[in-house]
C-alpha cells in the first residue's frame, strides 16, 4: 500500500499510472533497501570484521536516500553522486566476495559456494544504482528517458542474477519446502518475458504485465515464507536475535519486488514509444 | 533419570514436543506377537518400523529410558552421562576396550542418541574382502544386495552430505546439502591438500535444514551428549516414531533376561524386567539386537537343556570375532584460533586410506575425520592419556580453544580370540555379565603406526606447531557373525539363526569384518534388509514358527 501510494503520483496530475521515471526510483528504493536490510544484517553476522564491510549498508542507504529524493522530485547532483557509488561499490562487491570464495582451501567447491560470501548478492546493489541513474536521465546522453529495450535487457540480467543466487541458496535448503520453487519458476518466466519484449516489443503486454506483478509479489510472500523459516529454528521467534541471523535472510526477497517495478517501467516506456 | 517406564497405557512419548504424548498400541504379554525385539538402536529400531509398517505385530523392548531430547537432555558433559550403558563389563586381555561412552548406550534408540552422525557406507569389495583383497573374510551378501539399502537409510535420515563425494561407485546425491566445514575441519582440508589426497565434508545424520519437527543443527558440539534440537537423525527420532504410528510397541526400562524355547526346540518369547517384576512376553519370533556385547551375553545367558552352549551357538562362534575400530589421534595447537567444539565433531574426512591399496604395508583400510572433543571430554583425555595434571593441565586447557585433531576410524582384523563370554559375577537383575577379551593383531598395529605417521604429517603441512598422538578404539562389531556356513557363523545372511528358525539377529553383531567406516549406516541398511527378507519369507510362508508351518503372514 505504501508502496503503491509512493509510485502513483501526486494527486490531482491526469494520469493515474505511475511514470515510468517513478518506477525505476522505486526499483532503485526497493533495491536498495533490500540491500540495506540484507548485508547490513549478513555483515553484523560477520562481525563486521574487515572495515570494507561498513561501505555496502552505507551506500545502499545513500543510494534509498537519492532514491526518495528522486521520487519527491528533488533531484541533483547528490542522487547521481549515490547512484553511482553503488554501481561502482555493488561490483566491486561482486569481486570482493568471490576473492573471499577463491582464498579457502583447494578448488571452487559447493560447500564455498553455499557458505562462502553470496558471490551475486552485491550486484543487486549495483542494479540499484543502474536504475537509479537510468530514473535521473543519466548515463543515456542522447536519449532521456532511457529506451524500453535497456530496461528490459538490465532487468532481465537482474532477474537472472537474483534467480541464480536463490537457486543456489534454495538448494542449500534441500528445497524442503516445494514452494522453494516459486522465486526460481515465476522470475524465470518474467525475465524470458522482458527478453521477449526487448526483442518482440509489446506483443506479450498482457502477460509479461502478471508475470512481473507475480514477481513483486514474491517480495512480500518470501518475507513471509523467510519468517515462517525462522521459525523453524531451535527456539523459533522467541529466540529472533540468534535464528533471524541463522535463518533465511528476511530482507532479501524484497529484491523481486524491486526488479519487477523495473521491469514495469521497461513496459511503460515502450508503451510511451510505440 | 526417569525411574518408571514412559510408553505405557496406550500413550509414548512424543520426542518432538516437550511433555508431549503420542498414542501407542498395546499387546497382551501373552498375546504371540509376530516379531518381538530386545534394544531399539540402529539394528532393533530401524527394523520395528520396517516390520511395523508391514503389517507385523511388534513389540521392542530396551533396557533403557524413553526421552524427549527437547526436555531432558541438558548441556552438560557430565549429566549426559545418563546416555551410556554404564552396567558393569569385565574388559580384559592385552589391549582391553572401554566401554560406556565410548561404544554403548542404553536408551530407546541405543547408541545413535549419543552417536557422532557420521554416516559412511562401505567400500563394496568389502563385503567380499578375502576374494578380492585377500584378506580376513567375505560377507555373505554382495553389494548389489545391501546398494539399494544403504539408499533407503540415507534417505530415511536426510543425510546431509557432499554435492559430489570423491570415494566409492557412483551414487545418488545425499538428500540434504552438506554442513558448513568448520575451522577444525579446514585444518584437516588443508593438511589432505598440501599431501595432494581428496577430502570432502563429511556425510552426516544431521539436518542441515528443517525437517518436519526437527530443527536444522545449530552447531553448538553437543552431538556426542545428546541432541537437544532433534537435528540429529537417531533411531529415537526417525524409526522409533515411525514404528509407533505403524503399530509397534516399544517398551522402555524393559531388561530382556532370557530368550525362552519350547519343547520343539523353536523360540516362544522372552523373559523381562520391567517395573520390578520379570514378566514373559510370547512371540513367534525373536530377533535380538542388543549390540556386540548384549547380544552375545543374551543368548549365552538363555542356554537350557536343549541348548546347553547358549543359544544359536552350535558353531561356538556366539561372542567370537569381536571388532572393534581402531581410533588413534594426533593433536596439534594451532596458532589461530579454532574452536573445535563448535559444529558436529567431524565435519570434515579423506577416505583416501580406504580407497587406495598402494603404499599400505597392512591389509584393510582406515577414514580420517576432523575432531572437536568437548571441554571436560578432552580435559579427560589429556589427564588420562597423557597424565597431564595440575598447572601444567590448566596450561595445555588455556590452548583448548587453539587445538586441532585427526582421528582414525580404522579396521581392525577379525580374531577369534577376541571375543565376549559369560563371568561369575553377576548384575541387579542377577544375571551373569559380559567379560569381554580384545587384542590387536600386529596387522592391527600396522595400521595404527602408519596412521600416525600420516596423521602427524597432515597436522604439519596444515600448520600445527606441534603434535602428539595418542591410541584409542572406537565402536563394536560382530560377535555373532553372520555367514554362508553353519559351522562359522551364527546366522545366514538374513540374520536368521542356524541354530533356531524363528531366532534372528539384526544389530552390529552380525559383521564378519569391520570395514574402515562407522558402523551405523551400514548396521541401519543391514536392518531394512532383513525386514525385506523377513516379509518375502512371510509370503512364501517359509517364515515358520516351525519349518513348512507358516504361523505369521504380515499385511
Ligand atoms: C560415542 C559414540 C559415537 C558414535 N559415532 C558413530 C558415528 O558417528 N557413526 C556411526 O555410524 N556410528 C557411530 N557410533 C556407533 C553406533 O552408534 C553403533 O554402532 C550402533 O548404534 C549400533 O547399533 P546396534 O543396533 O547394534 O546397537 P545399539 O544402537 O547400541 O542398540 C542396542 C540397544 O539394545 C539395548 N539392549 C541391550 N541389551 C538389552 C537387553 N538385554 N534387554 C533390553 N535391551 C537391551 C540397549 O539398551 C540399546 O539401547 C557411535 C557410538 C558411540 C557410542
Ligand atoms: S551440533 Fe547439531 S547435531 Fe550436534 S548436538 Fe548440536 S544441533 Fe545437534
Amino acid at each position: 500500500m505504501l508502496l503503491g501510494r509512493l509510485i502513483t503520483p501526486a494527486r490531482g496530475s491526469r494520469r493515474r499510472k505511475p511514470s515510468p521515471q517513478r518506477l525505476l526510483y522505486s526499483s532503485s528504493a526497493l533495491l536498495s533497501l533490500s540491500v540495506l536490510g540484507d548485508s547490513g544484517l549478513e555483515h553484523y553476522r560477520g562481525l563486521y570484521r574487515n572495515r570494507a564491510m561498513y561501505v555496502a549498508p552505507t551506500i545502499a542507504a545513500a543510494g534509498l536516500a537519492g532514491a526518495a529524493a528522486g521520487l519527491t522530485g528533488r533531484s541533483g547532483r547528490l542522487p547521481a553522486v549515490a547512484f553511482r557509488s553503488a554501481v561502482v561499490t555493488g561490483l566491486a562487491g561482486v569481486g570482493f566476495h568471490a576473492w573471499n570464495l577463491m582464498k579457502k582451501p583447494g578448488r571452487l567447491r559447493w560447500d564455498r559456494l553455499f557458505y562462502g560470501a553470496p558471490a551475486g548478492a552485491p550486484a543487486a546493489l549495483a542494479l540499484a544504482g543502474v536504475f537509479g541513474l537510468m530514473a535521473a536521465g543519466r548515463g543515456f546522453p542522447r536519449s532521456r528517458p532511457p529506451p524500453g529495450e535497456a530496461v528490459a535487457l538490465v532487468t532481465a540480467i537482474g532477474l537472472g542474477g537474483n534467480i541464480a543466487e536463490v537457486a543456489l541458496l534454495h538448494f542449500r535448503g534441500s528445497y524442503q519446502n516445494r514452494f522453494m520453487y516459486l522465486p526460481i519458476a515465476i522470475p524465470g518466466l518474467a525475465a524470458a518475458g522482458l527478453l521477449a519484449e526487448a526483442a518482440w516489443p509489446g506483443k506479450l503486454d498482457g502477460a509479461l504485465a502478471s508475470l512481473l506483478g507475480a514477481t513483486a509479489v514474491l517480495g512480500p510472500l518470501g518475507m513471509v515464507f523467510h519468517s515462517y523459516g525462522v521459525s523453524r529454528n531451535m527456539g523459533g521467534w522467541a529466540n529472533f536475535s540468534q535464528n533471524v541471523l541463522s535463518g533465511p535472510p528476511l530482507a532479501a526477497p524484497p529484491s523481486f519486488s524491486g526488479l519487477a517495478l523495473a521491469g514495469f517501467a521497461a513496459l511503460a516506456l515502450r508503451n510511451e514509444e510505440l | 533419570m526417569p525411574d518408571r517406564p514412559r510408553a505405557r497405557d496406550g500413550q509414548a512419548p512424543d520426542v518432538f514436543r516437550r511433555g508431549g504424548w503420542v498414542p501407542m498400541r498395546m499387546f497382551r504379554d501373552d498375546e504371540a506377537v509376530d516379531f518381538l525385539i530386545v534394544g531399539t538402536g540402529a539394528g532393533g529400531g530401524t527394523l520395528a518400523c520396517a516390520l511395523a509398517e508391514r503389517g507385523f505385530s511388534v513389540v521392542a523392548l530396551d533396557a533403557g529410558p524413553f526421552w524427549r531430547p527437547l526436555e531432558d537432555f541438558a548441556s552438560d558433559e557430565t549429566e549426559q552421562a545418563k546416555l551410556y550403558w554404564r552396567d558393569e563389563r569385565i574388559s580384559g586381555g592385552e589391549d582391553p576396550i572401554s566401554f560406556g561412552s565410548n561404544n554403548s548406550g542404553k536408551a530407546v534408540g541405543g547408541s545413535t542418541v549419543h552417536f557422532q552422525m557420521v554416516s559412511l557406507r562401505f567400500r563394496p569389495e568389502w563385503l567380499k574382502a578375502r576374494s578380492l583383497l585377500g584378506y580376513a573374510r567375505d560377507w555373505p551378501i554382495a553389494w548389489p544386495e545391501i546398494e539399494p539399502y544403504y539408499e533407503q537409510v540415507e534417505e530415511a535420515l536426510k543425510i546431509s552430505g557432499p554435492v559430489d563425494f570423491p570415494w566409492g561407485p557412483p551414487r545418488k546425491r545425499y538428500p540434504y546439502r552438506p554442513h558448513p566445514v568448520n575451522a577444525a575441519g579446514l585444518v584437516l582440508a588443508r593438511g589432505a591438500e598440501a599431501l595432494g589426497i581428496s577430502w570432502a565434508p563429511t556425510p552426516l545424520a544431521t539436518v542441515s535444514a528443517p525437517r518436519g519437527m526437527a530443527h536444522p543443527c545449530v552447531y553448538r558440539g553437543f552431538c556426542k551428549f545428546g541432541c537437544s534440537t532433534n537435528a540429529k537423525q537417531s533411531a529415537l527420532t526417525v524409526w522409533i516414531p515411525r514404528a509407533i504410528q505403524a503399530g509397534a510397541e516399544i517398551r522402555d526400562l524393559a531388561m530382556a533376561g532370557r530368550v525362552e524355547i519350547g519343547g520343539d526346540g523353536l523360540v516362544t518369547g522372552v523373559v523381562y524386567h520391567r517395573e520390578g517384576e520379570w514378566r514373559r512376553q510370547r512371540a513367534r519370533n525373536v530377533v535380538v539386537a542388543g549390540y556386540s556385547v548384549e547380544t552375545p551375553r543374551l543368548l549365552l545367558n538363555s542356554a537350557c537343556p536343549a541348548f546347553p552352549d547358549g543359544l544359536a551357538n552350535s558353531s561356538g562362534m556366539v561372542g567370537k570375532y569381536l571388532m572393534t575400530h581402531a581410533n588413534h589421534a594426533v593433536w596439534g595447537t594451532m596458532d589461530e584460533e579454532i574452536r573445535w567444539n563448535k559444529g558436529p565433531p567431524s565435519l570434515a574426512l579423506t577416505e583416501h586410506w580406504n580407497y587406495a591399496d598402494d603404499g599400505k604395508d597392512f591389509d584393510g583400510g582406515y577414514a580420517i575425520m576432523s575432531q572437536g572433543p568437548m571441554p571436560a571430554e578432552w580435559a579427560n583425555s589429556v589427564a588420562v592419556k597423557h597424565g597431564v595434571w595440575g598447572i601444567a593441565l590448566r596450561n595445555r586447557m588455556m590452548l583448548y580453544n587453539r587445538m586441532a585433531g585427526l582421528k582414525i576410524v580404522g579396521e581392525t582384523l577379525p580374531q577369534e580370540s577376541n571375543r565376549v563370554e559369560l563371568a561369575e559375577e553377576e548384575d541387579e537383575y542377577g544375571l551373569p555379565i559380559a567379560k569381554v577379551t580384545y587384542g590387536n593383531c600386529d596387522n592391527d598395529k600396522r595400521l595404527a603406526a602408519h596412521s600416525i605417521r600420516f596423521m602427524t604429517d597432515m597436522m604439519h603441512a596444515a600448520g600445527a606447531r606441534d603434535s602428539w598422538s595418542e591410541g584409542g578404539t572406537a565402536h563394536l562389531m560382530g560377535g555373532c557373525r553372520m555367514g554362508d556356513d553353519e559351522r562359522d557363523s551364527v546366522t545366514d545372511s538374513d540374520g536368521r539363526t542356524w541354530d533356531i528358525p524363528n531366532l534372528w539377529i539384526c544389530d552390529g553383531s552380525l559383521f564378519p569384518t569391520a570395514g574402515g567406516v562407522n558402523p551405523s549406516l551400514t548396521i541401519q541398511a543391514l536392518a531394512l534388509r532383513i525386514g525385506d527378507r523377513m516379509a518375502a519369507l512371510a509370503a512364501r510362508g517359509e517364515l515358520a514358527g516351525r519349518r513348512g508351518r507358516p504361523s505369521v503372514t504380515g499385511r
